[in-house]
């Protein structure tokens, strides 16, 4: 039986009062891609930032890796999260955020040059995020995501921006992701991206 | 009045009430009695000659603040709309210039006002033993036509590249001359200046009328351009004041560096250079983006490196080496360590990339504490150079003490670096100077606190510099190591919290 990478129980979470997870629970193995689908609001995003560590859950149990989720280097070095666009730092081009990702983590899982060829970034190359286009710049944060070695990717609605053509690549991308052992787990609003990455689709329930 | 206008006016809200009216007038009435008094006072006090030794920094002060003036009508538009009017507005068939009219002649009454202040700054260095009217009136039109025409200029920079081209000549150049003012002033150029103040009255009012035609001309040229001033750069600049006014009502002088910061870059090809490969120093490999930036802004090492002058400019103003001078010195070398931490900002910020990058919180905080420990050493050093060139420090190496504090202001930046937004939910706190908003409060003195705590034996030492400097470098040596290791640790430690 395949390595338990991410196991969710009996999770709740309540943002101000309001229930936004109520009894949500999943597991995903190595190798797997998970596609968690529902509703705007029915806290797809939020059952990822518990997954992340960046929000614990008012009840329930999350396993990642063999243990609850922190915020911390050690865990971040396993696990990479693409979610609302990041902050690009000042000054740097899309090649040297690309570069900076393979520096930091060695033995990465493309070079930069391959990275620049599949997100079709080589012709923006040189020129600040801040310049490129909204599914350009989803592209780079993938890339960056994708470029470095990680056990399990998180996305959220990783989509976002993209046009038809890429998400289809997209689904080769995470479809070889897992192929090499790695476990994706994506929110997402995109049934044909999922069923693209031969995901098992977990329903989300609006909890009020 | 433009249709548009007309209806928008008729549109909005209630009509003035006479409470309305008479609210309106007893403001106006109340600023003209404070700031008249004010003016009083101030004509008053120029019917004194001229003070030889504040003269070279008041001028280069004056000098300063004309190129901070022109810097910032350059830098916001100067010609800017609301959002809702440069949204709706600007892109219709309405005639522009009647659209850009009611901001036009904002920035007219803007730049008397200016003019005004300037004018009567250079006249209080200068004096006036004799002739005081005319030289008052003749201070106020020459201040204001440089207000005037080099508001004008920018407003023609904003239509046209050549025009742009000229404004930032003329910021250098003001500059420049602010920089040789302070240098010169005090020595070699002292004579002229004062061959300058002893000119009589008639020469003064002999230069206001060509200044003041040319400054009519400029008005009248910009006015005629505004029809011709392209949308992209109205809605660009509107765009930007948006967000400087955004920062100003939510106090958060970070979300206004962000804009600038990004406006820079944004369209750039930067020319990617391959990242150094530094085996087994992930931490350093991350900190290098700082490296990285800054090299890429040349201009603001310049500017940096020229403001390095100012303690010197201020212990020259008041006349030796005293808290001021000090607190100049101090504020200088922080700003300096401050200027390239914007990578631990921007993942203070926005903790995205540093999750993705997953570096080890307190080697990363090491290691980003190189550069700015590096600036702040090498301008605190060029500044004390200064102060002992000026002749407010003498009898020993004052430079080294540079050095020996930028460990703490490295950490102070990181500090200030890290901190989160002004929180406008904390109390009102009444003191023995007034009430003082708790949130902006303790947003401004987190940073200031360590530079002013690591940096406290150099700061005893340059208020009282009466013995060369050996002690108290040991002694500033030691607490800005234990600052900065202090500081490091507990980065790791609070590590170490967020992640349980």
């Amino acid at each position: 039986m395949s390595e338990v990478i991410v196991a969710a129980r009996g999770v709740e979470v309540t943002l101000g009062g309001v229930p936004v997870l109520r009894n949500a629970g999943f597991t995903a193995a190595a190798g797997e891609i998970v596609a968690v689908l529902g509703e705007n609001g029915a806290g797809k995003s939020t059952l990822l930032r518990c997954l992340a560590g960046l929000h614990p859950p008012l009840r329930g149990r999350i396993d990642v890796l063999g243990g609850p989720p922190v915020d911390a280097a050690v865990f971040w070095r396993r696990v990479a999260l693409v979610g609302d666009e990041p902050a690009w730092y000042p000054g740097l081009s899309v090649q040297e955020h690309l570069e900076l990702a393979g520096v930091v983590h060695p033995g990465g899982r493309l070079t930069v040059g391959a990275a620049l060829e599949v997100f079709a970034l080589d012709g923006r190359a040189d020129m600040s995020p801040l310049t490129l286009s909204t599914g350009q710049r989803q592209r780079l944060s993938l890339a960056m995501a994708l470029l470095r070695p990680s056990r399990l990717l998180l996305l959220d609605e990783p989509e976002r921006g993209l046009d038809t053509a890429f998400r289809a690549r997209l689904a080769e991308i995470l479809t070889g992701y897992a192929d090499e052992g790695g476990t994706v787990v994506m929110a997402t609003h995109d049934l044909t991206l999922a069923t693209a990455t031969r995901a098992r689709l977990v329903t989300l329930e609006a909890a009020s | 009045m433009n249709p548009a206008r007309a209806y928008l006016r008729s549109r909005r809200g209630r009509p003035m009430t006479w409470s309305d009216r008479y609210a309106m007038a007893f403001g106006a009435g109340l600023a003209v009695v404070v700031v008249g008094q004010w003016a009083a006072t101030a004509v008053r006090g120029l019917a004194i000659g001229v003070d030889a030794a504040g003269l070279g920094p008041v001028l280069a002060l004056a000098a300063v603040s004309y190129a901070g003036y022109l810097a910032v009508a350059r830098a916001l538009g100067p010609v800017v709309l609301p959002a809702a009017d440069a949204a709706w507005l600007v892109l219709s068939p309405l005639p522009r210039r009647s659209v850009l009219g009611r901001s036009a002649a904002v920035l007219l009454v803007l730049a008397l006002g200016g003019g005004a202040a300037l004018g009567l700054a250079v006249l209080s260095a200068f004096g006036a033993p004799d002739g005081l009217i005319l030289r008052l009136a003749a201070a106020l039109v020459l201040g204001a036509g440089a207000t005037v025409g080099g508001m004008a200029v920018a407003v023609l920079a904003q239509a046209s590249h050549s025009w742009d081209v000229l404004l930032q000549v003329v910021i250098a150049g003001t500059v420049l001359a602010a920089v040789l003012v302070a240098v010169l002033g005090g020595g070699a150029g002292r004579q002229a200046l004062l061959a300058v103040a002893g000119a009589p009255a008639a020469a003064a009012v002999a230069a206001a009328g060509p200044v003041a035609a040319v400054a009519c001309a400029l008005a009248h040229r910009a006015w005629t351009t505004l029809d011709r001033i392209p949308a992209r750069a109205i809605l660009g600049s509107s765009a930007r004041t948006g967000r400087v006014a955004s920062a100003a009502v939510t106090m958060d002088p970070g979300a206004l560096t962000w804009a600038v910061e990004d406006e820079h870059w944004r369209g750039r090809v930067l020319g990617s250079r391959p990242w150094p490969r530094l085996a087994g120093r992930k931490a350093l490999a991350l900190a290098w983006q700082d490296w990285r930036r800054i090299g890429r802004r040349p201009g603001r090492l310049a500017v940096l490196a020229g403001a390095a002058v100012l303690p010197a400019v201020a212990a020259q103003a008041a006349g030796g080496m005293s808290a001021m001078p000090a607190g100049v010195l101090l504020a200088g070398t922080l700003a300096a360590a401050a200027m390239c931490t914007t990578g631990a900002r921007r993942d203070a910020a926005d903790p995205a990339l540093a999750r993705l990058l997953a570096v080890d919180r307190r080697a990363l905080a090491a290691a980003r504490a190189l550069l700015p420990a590096l600036l702040a050493a090498a301008w605190s050093a060029l500044a004390l150079a200064g102060l002992a060139a000026a002749g407010a420090l003498s009898g020993g190496a004052w430079w080294l003490l540079g050095p020996a504090t930028a460990p703490a202001c490295a950490a102070a930046s990181l500090r200030m670096a890290g901190r989160p937004p002004v929180d406008h939910s904390l109390p009102v706190i009444d003191t023995p100077v007034g009430a003082l908003p708790a949130g902006p409060l303790i947003w401004a003195v987190t940073g200031a606190d360590l530079a002013l705590l690591g940096c406290l034996p150099a700061l005893v030492a340059l208020t009282a510099p009466a013995s060369p400097p050996g002690s108290s470098l040991i002694v500033q040596a030691l607490t800005a190591a234990a600052v900065l290791t202090a500081f490091l640790l507990r980065q790791g430690r609070s590590g170490r919290e967020s992640a349980t």
